[in-house]
């Protein structure tokens, strides 16, 4: 069976951002350089190859994407200026818009407007339902709790994390279909394996092979560990977290607003100087991205701040804004946008690991595999 | 000059140790040295150096030398050069003998003495037959100053401009009823973009404006006889009424710019004459110059909005993987506008018709002109997407199903994507075709151009004389010689001229001496060697009064007699020789290596 070429494709991984696919001549400077690319997951030029012929399938089945930690080497190094690297962070959007089944993936990366769109009708609607069902508003102390109480917040949280996780894990779900396709591996190997998905989920291990300095790598360490220390506040402490006294959670609070507010400063300062690779093509996307996590962690703290110094309305105001912006995150940018290469990130690694041993055992039991 | 007033000059180069590392070239020259009438026995570093050259002329001088020997390089690199350098001295330059112990001996012999030993041979078999040089002179014929250009392409037209431009008369022929060539048709031209038909039409104005140019159309050659400076073309115009007329044209030389046709594929090839949505490069370049940009292009009523090239159809063929041709041949060539030509076509198309998509099916992209890379970037940033193939698994070309994007189909191997099979679905596949020679006809056979395997016509020598054809007086330009794109064409053009030029405007043209000469005391007119001649008009017998009486005598056309030699064997009476390379200048060289016989190494 040959692949089918559609001409399409190159004009519609421009929308997620990738400008220059039609200058790559396929020299393969891209993939020598790489670090990440070895055995049979090689990168990026095959990648690019699959764009330019429009192999939607073939692109779909490939958690090679998924390998590239956007180090830059291959941009650096390409001699037509193709930016491989950023063809490769154009095609993870393009991917995490195929896992989606709803389209709004599609919606959000493909369109500025919907995408600020539907940001602010969700926080809109976090207003609204303040406005209407906020608790009693007492003035002459901070009352959080008694205006947002903890319950019925943290029902909301759980309506949000419940719908959040459908979405994540069905896409999640399609992932694991493209990539699997034609690959038969028994439940002893996925088992074997599932370290593989864990220690890359945590300690993003494969970036550390890249060459150059690892402070980048240590940035977005910490911006990791901030991020996941404030979901666990939010989602399973917060009864402690959401105090209107004192309680030892806000420490790790504390932690997690101070790693998030340098990150995403450091990060927006980092593409608007446009020196290092990495930060040199920014789609409208990583702005909401870099947007929503900073507001989410300066209004956090800003919530703190008014009510550790006493003042009640602008606490208030404060936790309103910081949920509406928690919002559109939470429900846009998780499971359909940028934050979802959390989950896709390990995952890839952990397939195509599976994918490995499946061949290899294959192969040892007599059959050839396919060539990648 | 008599025997006994010989006096003999031997230098023996070193090459700067390319012929003294093997030879001995010392000993050489002492062994030379020895030989009567030698009179000066040299070495030197480098013979052909200006200290080289001035050792030859001021030995002449002072030491009164009448015969000089060098033993070099090949005689094809510095025979001239010390010619000059004798005539330089005063003497004849056939007073000269040269010979080769770099290519012929040192470079090929790897045990010293071997080598020392063949080098003495060599030059003592060099002095055996310079004795009997005698001084000789060029053969100085009448020439015709017009110059007959034959083919009205651009390299025809730019020749015959520039040999206006020298003030010769020229008489341009063309065989199809319009002066343009195959530049006409292909729209705009790379790398500029410029009109073909404007350039041509340019040139077209300028050579009617020329006095000196006279144009028929409409006319082949049907004959030609002649040499350099005399050539005789009879030539057939077709009047249109079914009716021609002979006209004959006296020419010094003559410009070959019949140029080249396209290969046209074979029935199925790429599925050729079988699909109609199958067309040639050529084809589809007059097609677009047609259109009408915009919206989509229309061919034959249907709308193209997909488009796979595919390159080298014709062209670089390979012994045991392409069907040759009926009489064995095969095209082995890269016909080298193609490239070009496709990737422009690709970018105009897309540019001209925004929303088609150019699929590029290659072996390898060769824009090597200059302004050439820039159009492969254009090509690239227009969006055109290109697929290789490797030269045994070509692009395979089959008919869509019903409803499906395009109506045929190509196959390919890519070894882009890792030899994957991909398919691309076209409205459109344009065959990039190759370039083959043109029917020269009658010229050719009547004068024996010689033609490469190729079929191209051969000049002498690629870089030392590329313009010339070996029949002297005939020379190339343009596509007849080898695939070029215009500006190649047109310089090719102009050099010819040049060349013409340089031989016509003298009045008379200069031959090489070495042809064969009659001693009217020998022959006896018997006429065995007319009938070895294979040069017409070189050798006849005439009936001469001598005394009273009519004899019969074998008498030499300088000008068309090559000097091969055939005659010489046959003359019963020894009547007939080749000046400057005489029997008696043979039998002296073979007596010389024989009275010395060479040494074999022991080993
Ligand atoms: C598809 C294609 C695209 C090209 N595109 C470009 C381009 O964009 N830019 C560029 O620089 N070059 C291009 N070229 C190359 C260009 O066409 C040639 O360089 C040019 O045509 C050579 O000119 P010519 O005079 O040698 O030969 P031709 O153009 O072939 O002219 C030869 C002339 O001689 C006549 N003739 C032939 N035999 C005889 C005979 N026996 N007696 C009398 N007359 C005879 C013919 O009728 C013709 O008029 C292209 C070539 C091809 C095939
Ligand atoms: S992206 Fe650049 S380096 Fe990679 S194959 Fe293409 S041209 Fe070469
Ligand atoms: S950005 Fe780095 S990791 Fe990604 S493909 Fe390029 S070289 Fe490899
Ligand atoms: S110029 Fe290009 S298409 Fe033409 S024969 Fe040469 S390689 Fe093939
Ligand atoms: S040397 Fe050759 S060409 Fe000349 S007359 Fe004799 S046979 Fe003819």
């Amino acid at each position: 069976m040959s692949a089918r070429a559609d001409p399409t494709l190159m004009k519609e991984i421009g929308l997620f951002g990738a400008a220059d696919v039609s200058a790559c001549f396929n020299c393969g400077n891209c993939t020598a350089i790489c670090p990440l690319s070895k055995g049979d997951t090689v990168f990026p030029r095959k990648v690019i190859r699959y764009l330019q012929l429009g192999l939607t399938g073939q692109l779909e089945e490939s958690p090679e994407p998924w390998l590239c930690y956007y180090c830059g080497e291959c941009s650096a190094t390409c001699p037509r200026e193709a930016h491989p690297g950023e063809i490769m962070m154009a095609t993870r959007r393009w991917l995490i818009s195929r896992y989606d089944w709803t389209g709004i993936s599609r919606l959000l990366y493909t369109s500025k407007a919907w995408e600020i769109g539907l940001s602010l009708v969700l926080g809109l609607i976090v207003v609204m339902l303040f406005a209407l069902l906020h608790g009693p508003v007492v003035t002459e102390r901070v009352e959080l709790n008694t205006f947002a109480p903890v319950p019925s917040i943290e029902t909301a949280d759980w309506i949000v994390a419940a719908l959040m996780t459908f979405f994540l894990l069905t896409n999640a779900g399609r992932m694991f279909r493209f990539t699997m396709r034609g690959v038969k591996a028994g439940l002893s190997v996925y088992l074997s394996e599932i370290s593989t998905f864990f220690v890359h989920m945590l300690f993003q291990k494969r970036w550390r092979e890249c060459h150059g300095p690892k402070i980048h790598w240590l940035k977005h360490f910490l911006l990791v560990t901030g991020y996941l220390t404030m979901f666990f506040l939010v989602f399973v402490f917060l009864p402690w977290f959401q105090t209107d006294g004192w309680n030892v959670s806000s420490l790790f609070g504390y932690y997690a607003t101070a790693v998030l507010l340098y990150g995403t400063v450091d990060a927006i300062i980092g593409r608007l100087r446009r020196r290092e690779e990495i930060h040199k093509h920014s789609h409208h996307t990583d702005w909401m991205f870099l947007f929503l996590l900073f507001s989410i962690a300066l209004t956090g703290i800003l919530v703190h701040v008014f009510r550790v110094v006493g003042l009640p309305h602008a606490t208030y105001y404060a936790y309103v804004i910081h949920l509406a912006v928690d919002a559109p995150w939470l429900i846009l940018i998780v499971p359909f946008g940028k934050w979802s290469h959390l989950l896709y990130r390990p995952l890839g690694m952990y397939l195509v690991s599976v994918r490995a041993r499946a061949t290899s055992t294959a192969a040892a039991g007599g059959v050839v595999p396919n060539p990648v | 000059m008599s025997r006994d007033e010989v006096k003999i000059g031997v230098y023996i180069c070193h090459c700067g140790g390319n012929i003294s590392d093997r030879v001995d070239v010392a000993m050489v020259a002492e062994e030379a040295g020895k030989l009567p009438d030698v009179v000066i026995s040299r070495t030197c570093m480098f013979m052909c150096a200006d200290p080289g050259q001035e050792l030859i002329a001021g030995d002449i001088e002072r030491h009164g030398l009448n015969r000089i020997v060098v033993a070099s390089c090949s005689p094809s690199l510095h025979e001239t050069t010390f010619r000059s350098a004798v005539v330089r001295g005063g003497l004849n330059p056939f007073l000269y003998e040269h010979v080769n112990v770099r290519e012929q001996v040192s470079w090929v012999h790897a045990s010293g003495r071997d080598a020392t030993a063949k080098a003495t041979t060599l030059v003592r078999a060099a002095i055996a037959r310079v004795r009997h040089h005698e001084p000789l002179s060029p053969i100085k014929v009448g020439a015709s100053s017009r110059a007959l250009v034959v083919g009205g392409g651009v390299a025809g037209l730019r020749a015959a401009l520039d040999l206006a431009g020298f003030g010769l008369p020229v008489s341009l022929i063309e065989k199809s009823p319009k002066l343009g060539g195959r530049v006409e048709g292909l729209g705009t031209v790379f790398p500029a973009g410029e009109s073909g038909a404007e350039l041509i039409r340019t040139l077209v104005e300028q050579v009617s404006a020329a006095d000196e140019i006279t144009v028929l159309t409409r006319t082949h050659v049907t004959g030609a006889t002649g040499y350099v400076g005399n050539f005789s073309v009879t030539v057939s115009r077709d009047t249109g009424n079914s009716s021609a007329i002979e006209t004959e044209i006296k020419a010094g030389a003559v410009v070959v710019a019949t140029g080249s046709t396209p290969y046209r594929p074979v029935e199925g090839e790429f599925g050729f004459v079988r699909f109609p949505e199958v067309v040639t490069l050529p084809d589809f370049l007059r097609i677009l110059d047609q259109a009408r940009s915009g919206g989509a292009l229309t061919v034959n009523g249907r709308s193209i909005r997909r488009v796979a090239f595919i390159h080298c159809v014709g062209s670089r063929q390979i012994e045991g993987i392409h069907e040759p041709k009926p009489d064995c041949s095969l095209n082995l060539n890269c016909s080298r506008v193609c490239c070009t030509a496709t990737l422009k076509a690709g970018s105009d198309l897309i540019e001209r018709f925004p929303g088609t998509y150019v699929y590029d099916f290659y072996r390898d992209i060769r824009t090597y002109g200059r302004g050439h890379e820039e159009i492969y970037e254009r090509a690239s940033a227009d969006g055109v997407v290109f697929l290789r193939y490797e030269v045994g698994a070509p692009p395979q070309v089959t008919e869509a199903a019903p409803g499906d994007a395009g109506s045929m189909l190509v196959t390919v191997r890519d070894s882009l994507t890792a030899g994957m099979e991909i398919e691309v679905a076209v409205d459109l596949v344009v065959l990039a075709v190759g370039m083959e020679p043109a029917e020269v006809g009658a010229l050719a056979q009547t004068l024996k151009f010689p033609s490469g395997a190729d079929g191209f016509l051969q000049e002498v020598h690629p870089k030392l004389r590329p313009v010339e054809l070996a029949v002297a007086g005939v020379v190339l330009a343009g596509t007849c010689q080898s695939p070029r794109d215009i500006e190649e064409s047109c310089a090719s053009a102009s050099a010819a001229a040049v060349k013409v030029a340089g031989l016509l405007t003298r009045g008379y043209v200069e031959l090489e001496p070495f042809v064969a000469r009659v001693s009217a005391e020998r022959c006896e007119g018997a006429g065995a060697c007319v009938s070895q001649c294979e040069y017409e008009g070189a050798l006849k017998v005439v009936e001469a009064e001598v005394d009273g009486q009519t004899v019969r005598k074998a008498v030499v056309n300088g000008a068309l007699c090559t000097g091969c030699g055939a005659c010489v064997a046959v003359c019963p009476t020894r009547a007939i020789d080749i000046s400057g390379w005489t029997l008696d200048e043979f039998e002296a060289m073979v007596d010389a290596i024989c009275a010395d016989p060479m040494e074999v190494a022991g080993d």
